[in-house]
């Protein structure tokens, strides 16, 4: 070839190479590592969770499209970030949760709480946590009512108890895990933390499986998907609350969403801070919140409300920015 | 070997193997014809010689009075054609004095002169005379460098070989064939700065070379040519991106900063490219001034990947195809390397001092992905390798904030790109930043002109 390259050049500034994950490859890790947990949740909770994660997800997805078809804006459900939203609340919802209500959900969090605000990366609210609190605001009941894992079903069961509403008895104070072991029917407290350990209580769809999002976690860790910091810091400041309140510390872990909205929640990268020190912030902010929730509040749980609350002060905690080269304070062998 | 680092950075694919083994090979253009942009690097200069005039090598066409201008010089001997603008490195059209060669080899060096009998004043006048510039890419001038404003003490001369761009080869060889100049410009550098300690640093992929370098140590210490010419070391650096920033250098090796907005020798280093560090040896020795330069021309769109030497003003386009064959799918014609580098509208662009290397990179190599929405992964902040936040930066320019945007390390933005090339998004943060600082120098200008305004009434 003797000529030069006069057409088809491309101008476009540096850097010329870029090979690390797009964004679409990003959700999509995240995509995978949550699927293993929804399959944990189905076999768990059978044909229900298998419903209330369809109907959420197509729900989600439909919902993004429309809304941006709607507004005449490009049509990006190719992203993938409407699949997460939709599982995400999937996994957060009781299993039996009617599919219209599930559907509902999605599409508060899809439009109001993430396309009213510009859509991917500009929305300041969780969305799959906007569209659960919608629900349990809008029908709490069915938000309540929990199934039996299959482990665990008597053939005529139909609703459960959490391990959570054990926690706090009606004359006031917390019951020990031991109290609480036996009010569950096991017959010491290592059988409980191992039951919980497997996922088989009644909970959210995604929730219970314990081992797995710790798998999850260290995987999307590694991976550098998500920073350590903020799940870290939620789950120690939550466990150290809890445990001066009286609350069995493993309890606090293994029971209700703590360890998934720490991981999944609490690591969503529009609504937390993109700063370390704002990520331990914001983990140690949820924690805290989680914590008073749970000992004080009138609900037996409060991740959901921690990380929502959190994500309202998310430009604030940015603030908090690392050290930057050429300001140290002082400089060592400084010649001046 | 102890490998020092700073933190941040990234490890982008290396891609040297197809040119590391090659030895610099001396090019041609095939027009006989150079085409030397009147200003390389420094103030603008102005043209000395007319169309028509006869100039010889090492001929000084173009010159200006400022202190930080830095004559040029005819590379080749020959016939002044035309004085006229052409694209140049930069993607802009600047003015050139265009040389058709006679063949002849006439030259007109300065004499040698020696660095350590020689003054200071004489020393640095040398320096500039020659037409030195930083060769790493930055083109800035070698003598103000070489002159650190008055009360600050250097302590650390670096040379700098790290060469952490990908690709890019001629730096590695530059030391592996002349480490006796290096090593020799590090010694004069030293004596001029006063520097108690010369150190070569490179990545750590170029350990081979630490034998032939400490050799040349070793040669110039058993012939001492002045004070303080003997302590100079070789320090290896982890092979990371962007390891050779003068910033990033420096930490490493020293563990200081470099003061915000103020310069290398605040830290008490100054930092040269191992390429200018060869041709202030050879201005000394030899009288020459800068007038060649080597480079490598490698890219998946290149089928004869090699380093070459060439004077300066070469048209690229004039080594094709007789010295540098190209494979169809040529995507992005390339200035430099690949992390800072210029992607030029065609080949036909002089090879200019800063001319570390060209590239020819295929649609497969190189990033034509579009940008999408920011999706605040915080991927930047962990990788810059200035300590800033980039996403912050950018935010803030958005919302146009430019306080904020300098709260969170705008002007300490060193134009690296390694935030650029871990977005997930594609965002073209770079871009964004210069606009910013553009932005805030004309904010400045505005507030100055105010003030003088002001100062009138």
């Amino acid at each position: 070839m003797s000529d030069l390259p006069k057409s088809g050049v491309y101008l476009s500034p540096a850097p010329h190479l870029s090979v690390y994950p797009t964004a679409r490859h990003v959700m999509a890790i995240v995509v995978l590592t949550l699927l293993p947990i929804a399959g944990y949740g189905v076999y768990l909770f059978g044909l229900p969770a298998l419903v209330t994660i369809l109907v959420s997800v197509a729900s989600a997805v439909a919902c993004e499209a429309l809304f941006r078809l709607a507004t005449r804006q490009d049509v990006r459900v190719g992203d993938l970030s409407a699949v997460i939203t939709g599982l995400l609340l999937a996994l957060v919802l009781p299993p039996a949760t009617p599919p219209a209500m599930t559907a509902l959900g999605a599409a508060f969090g899809i439009v109001v709480a993430k396309e009213f605000f510009g859509g991917l990366g500009a929305n300041v609210f969780n969305p799959a946590l906007s569209g659960r609190a919608f629900l349990l605001a809008s029908f709490a009941t069915p938000l309540t009512t929990w199934s039996v894992p299959r482990m665990l079903a008597a053939p005529d069961a139909v609703s459960a108890a959490t391990t959570l509403s054990y926690l706090k008895p009606a004359e006031g104070g917390v019951h020990s895990a031991f109290e609480v072991a036996s009010l569950a029917g096991y017959s010491s407290r290592g059988e409980l933390y191992w039951k919980m350990f497997l996922g088989e209580r009644a909970g959210c769809v995604g929730e219970s499986a314990i081992f797995l999002i710790v798998l999850a976690f260290a995987f999307l860790a590694l991976a550098r998907v998500i920073d350590w910091r903020a799940p870290v810091a939620m789950v120690l400041t939550a466990v150290a609350v809890c445990w001066a309140a009286g609350i069995d510390p493993a309890l606090t872990v293994l029971s209700g969403g703590l360890l998934f909205g720490a991981v999944f929640m609490a690591t969503d990268y529009a609504t937390s801070p993109v700063t370390p020190m704002g990520r331990l912030l914001f983990g140690a902010g949820a924690g805290l919140i989680t914590a008073l929730v749970r000992v004080f509040g009138g609900f037996p749980e409060g991740v959901m409300f921690s990380i929502l609350i959190m994500n309202s002060v998310v430009p604030f905690l940015d603030r908090a920015i690392p050290r930057k080269y050429g300001y140290a304070r002082a400089r060592k062998g400084a010649t001046k | 070997m102890k490998s020092y680092s700073f933190k941040g950075g990234v490890h982008p694919p290396e891609r040297k193997d197809a040119t590391k083994a090659l030895p610099i090979e001396r090019a041609m253009p095939s027009t006989r014809a150079v085409w030397i942009p009147i200003t390389q690097g420094g103030a603008p200069n102005r043209p000395i010689v007319q169309v028509g005039d006869a100039v010889a090598r090492g001929q000084r066409i173009a010159e200006a009075d400022a202190f930080m201008s830095v004559p040029v010089h005819a590379s080749v001997a020959g016939v002044v054609k035309k004085i006229e603008t052409h694209l140049v490195a930069g993607n802009v059209d600047a003015p050139c004095v265009v040389i058709e060669a006679d063949g002849s080899d006439r030259t007109e060096f300065m004499p040698p002169l020696d660095p350590f009998i020689c003054t200071r004043e004489e020393s640095l006048a040398r320096v500039r005379a020659a037409g030195i510039v930083g060769m790493g890419g930055a083109a800035f001038p070698a003598h103000v460098k070489l002159a650190p404003p008055k009360g600050t003490k250097i302590d650390y001369l670096i040379a700098n070989g790290a060469e952490c761009e990908p690709y890019l080869t001629i730096d590695e060889r530059t030391m592996r064939e002349s480490a006796a100049k290096v090593v020799d410009g590090v010694a004069i550098a030293m004596h001029l700065t006063g520097a108690q300690n010369g150190i070569v640093a490179l990545e750590d992929n170029k350990a081979d070379l630490v034998p032939v370098i400490e050799a040349a140590i070793a040669a110039q210490r058993c012939n001492p040519v002045g004070p303080g010419a003997c302590a100079i070391s070789v320090a290896l650096c982890k092979t990371k991106y962007p390891q050779g920033g003068e910033k990033m250098l420096i930490k490493a090796l020293t563990k200081r900063e470099v003061p915000a907005g103020g310069l290398p020798s605040g830290a008490g280093c100054v930092v040269q490219n191992v390429g200018t560090l060869k041709a202030i040896s050879e201005a000394f020795r030899e009288g020459k001034p800068l007038i060649d330069r080597a480079f490598t021309v490698s890219g998946g769109a290149c089928e004869s990947p090699r380093n070459l030497e060439a004077p300066i003003g070469t048209l690229v386009g004039d080594l094709i195809p007789e010295i540098v064959q190209l494979a169809p799918g040529v995507k992005k014609i390339i200035s430099g390397g690949p992390m800072m580098g210029i992607a030029m509208r065609d080949a036909s662009f002089p090879i200019q001092k800063n001319t570390s290397g060209v590239l020819f990179l295929t649609e497969r190599e190189t990033a034509l992905v579009d940008e999408s929405p920011c999706i605040r992964c915080g991927r930047c902040i962990s990788v810059c390798s200035c300590l800033l936040s980039p996403v912050l930066i950018v935010q803030a320019l958005k919302a146009g904030n430019l306080d904020e945007a300098k709260r969170c390390g705008l002007l300490d933005c060193v134009e690296c790109g390694t935030c650029a090339y871990v977005c997930p998004a594609r965002v073209k943060l770079v871009q964004r930043f210069r606009v910013g600082k553009q932005l805030v120098r004309e904010e400045r200008d505005r507030a100055a002109a105010r003030a003088a305004q002001k100062g009138a009434n």
